[in-house]
């Protein structure tokens, strides 16, 4: 019966990448991929509770594993696709024909939305590297199309530019992989090679330096589609000219979910390497990547775009959680990834009233948001407040949960360096609020029509969500529920 | 495999990093698929099911992905040679540079043929170098496919070949990855009448 659901969970996106083709008109591919979407979130969600209240060990399936920690990720990435989905329609009403024929703009967008989504969900399931390779390839496809979806010469640029660097990182990742699976089974083997516990149990046979090196290749390739600097280049670009519904998906679903592969990665061949060099790495990805976008949250930036290097700082904090491997690191990730899911997802689809009423919103900031709409104004401080980490936000929960673990993991170095530039990134965007707030604006109040009723909508939804979040954080930090959160690699 | 299929493919790719011609350089990477196939297939694919996928793969890949690319650059089939890229004798000197600083990084991985394990390293690393030093849309397409046919140039070299659903799913993220680079360089020469991507700089901080 679990097999059947867990199955169900990437399946119903594919097959509604199909039937959004089968209506005649725009609005019904519509109501199609919204009803599809409603499905879709309703089978991961039944999964991931599955998951979630099962015992630390999770649940092994015949092609997956559904441990605390991929329950929580495929809960995010059901609530993010859905909420996706459902602004979809109101960015689609006014974006044109863009990167496709007018007759099936709508329906293109919308097969290669739940094409993405299916690949998403797959991604935080799958129980085998090789596996997870071809997923997030897949989710490179569908999401290339759809981030040059407006057509404009710089949507192309950013998209081409998000395929060439994707792509060519993955490859350097699947000479990893192949280096791996050779080290494991010299003359070739079957599938069960790279399962993730089969790397566990194999780790200590395995040659340090081949180790190594195969560790270092596929990190550096998944570093190229997490965005960690300095492989970072294409996610600004990409974020700031997909359709917002579409950056919401890609920051707070996608690239959490390449950093569960690159986590379980580390849990399992980081065994065979000595010295802890594996959270290493991903700590100096981690610190790395925070260096490089806090000079950029203290600049004046579009919105989309400084969401964009907001996705950079969040993703370095996560590789910190990640490489400082405690019990509260690593329950600071899992709230981490709820909250910044939710916050940037909001960021994101303040985007649509903004581009809709601000035509030069992808070149210039937004200003003065709370004199021109209160719904988007409303929207866009909860999102920022909450990215920044302004108490009570679930972000300074996990922020401070994660420096935490560092401190227990004796990283104090790196903690201390982290805290400054979280610092820093928090006085860019605290400053970054008031002036997209208060700032000088010209022009009359916008009206409150679809995309401004849609953002009032999702800001109540995400509120709550984020509360959610910060209440169910605290009962976490209170059940010392961090140890079990992997236990799907034991 | 002998020595000389395999350095004829390193040869192969080293080629497209000169060539003018898009069609030529198109007919050179899948010249290389098509030798890769061959080869599976004179291993005996009876002992292996891998390889026969392998084989099926690969020929299908060297028939039809230059098909699809070809018919992309049809349009832009009168367009003059790139004045934003560097000479050939750079571009090559840039493409064996990458080449051999990387195969002294990469140290063995375990292969009985360690001239395979240069050959695939080496194509990486030339495939990258493609992308790094052609600035023609089609040409960094191809630069992926150079580097893919370096992993199963060693893919090939083991016993048993790669598992099955590995071969397909690579099969499949080709055909996705490659049919949406077609795309984009269809719309990307409909917007600036040509293919240089280096006309697709305007997105800086």
């Amino acid at each position: 019966m679990t097999d059947v659901l867990v199955t169900a969970v990437p399946a119903a996106p594919l097959l509604g990448a199909l039937a959004v083709r089968l209506p005649r008109t725009p609005r019904g591919a519509d109501r199609v991929s919204y009803i599809s979407a409603c499905l879709t979130a309703a089978l991961a969600l039944a999964a991931s509770m599955l998951g979630a209240l099962h015992d630390p060990a999770g649940i092994r399936g015949s092609w997956f594993v559904l441990d605390r920690a991929g329950a929580a990720f495929l809960a995010v990435i059901a609530v993010i696709g859905w909420l996706s989905a459902s602004a979809s329609g109101a960015y689609l009403a006014h974006a044109g024909k863009g990167l496709f024929t007018a007759r099936g703009a709508r329906a293109w967008y919308h097969t290669a939305f739940h094409l993405f989504w299916a690949a998403l969900l797959a991604l935080a399931l799958v129980d085998n590297l090789g596996v997870a390779w071809l997923a997030i390839e897949a989710t490179t496809g569908a999401s290339a199309l759809l981030v040059a979806y407006t057509g404009r010469r710089n949507a192309l640029e950013a998209g081409w530019k998000y395929l060439v660097l994707t792509t060519f990182g993955l490859a350097v990742a699947l000479l990893g992989i192949f280096i791996l699976f050779v080290a494991i089974a010299p003359h070739g083997g079957a599938l069960s090679t790279l399962d993730w516990q089969t790397i566990a149990r194999r780790a200590h046979v395995l040659p340090h330096e081949t180790a190594v090196f195969a560790l270092v290749l596929i990190l550096a390739g998944l570093a190229a589609k997490i965005g960690w600097a300095p492989v970072h280049n294409w996610l600004p670009d990409a974020h700031s000219e997909a359709p917002p519904p579409i950056s919401a998906l890609l920051s707070a679903a996608l690239l959490p979910t390449v950093i569960l592969i690159v986590w379980r990665l580390v849990l399992t061949l980081g065994l065979a390497i000595p010295h802890r060099l594996a959270d290493h790495l991903v700590l100096a990805f981690g610190l790395l990547s925070l260096a490089v976008a806090v000079p950029f949250l203290w600049r004046p930036m579009p919105w989309k775009r400084l969401l964009a290097y907001s996705s950079l700082e969040h993703m370095g904090i996560l590789a910190l959680g990640v490489a400082f491997a405690t019990p509260l690191a690593t329950l600071g990730v899992i709230i981490h990834i709820a909250g910044h899911a939710l916050a940037k997802s909001l960021g994101f689809y303040a985007a649509i009233p903004i581009q809709r009423h601000y035509p030069h919103s992808t070149e210039q900031p937004s200003r003065g948001l709370a004199r021109l709409s209160r719904p988007v104004g409303a929207a866009a401080a909860i999102s920022l407040a909450t990215l920044s980490g302004l108490p009570p936000s679930p972000l300074f929960l996990s922020e401070l949960l994660i420096l935490l673990g560092g401190v227990a993991a004796h990283q104090v170095a790196a903690v201390a360096i982290a805290t400054v530039l979280l610092a820093l990134g928090f006085l860019g965007l605290a400053h970054a609020l008031i002036e997209t707030l208060a700032g000088e604006s010209r022009g009359p109040r916008w009206p409150a029509g679809r995309t401004v009723r849609l953002t009032r909508r999702l800001t109540i939804v995400t509120a709550s969500g984020l509360l959610a979040v910060t209440i169910g954080g605290f009962a976490l930090v209170a059940a010392n529920a961090g140890a079990g959160l992997m236990g799907g690699l034991a | 495999m002998t020595g000389a299929l395999t350095w004829g493919i390193v040869v192969s790719s080293l080629a497209v990093v000169v060539v003018r011609r898009r069609l030529t350089a198109i007919v050179l990477v899948a010249a290389q698929s098509l030798a890769l196939g061959v080869y599976a297939i004179a291993r005996n694919p009876h002992v292996s099911p891998a390889l026969a996928v392998t084989a099926t793969v690969l020929i299908a890949k060297a028939l039809l992905l230059p098909v699809l690319l070809t018919v992309t650059t049809r349009s832009a089939r009168k367009e003059r040679p790139l004045t934003t890229e560097p000479p050939a004798l750079i571009r090559l000197s840039v493409a064996l540079t990458v080449g051999l600083v990387i195969e002294q990084l990469i140290p063995p991985f375990g292969l009985t043929d360690a001239s395979i394990e240069h050959a695939a390293v080496g194509m990486l690393a030339l495939g990258i170098s493609v992308a790094l030093v052609r600035r023609a849309v089609i040409f960094q397409a191809l630069g992926f496919l150079i580097a893919e046919n370096g992993i199963y140039l060693a893919g090939l070299s083991l016993a048993a070949g790669l598992p099955v659903v590995i071969e397909l799913g690579l099969a499949f993220d080709l055909v996705v990855s490659v049919s949406v680079a077609a795309a984009f360089a269809a719309k990307i020469h409909e917007h600036l009448g040509s293919g240089d991507t280096s006309f697709l700089e305007a997105l800086r901080d």
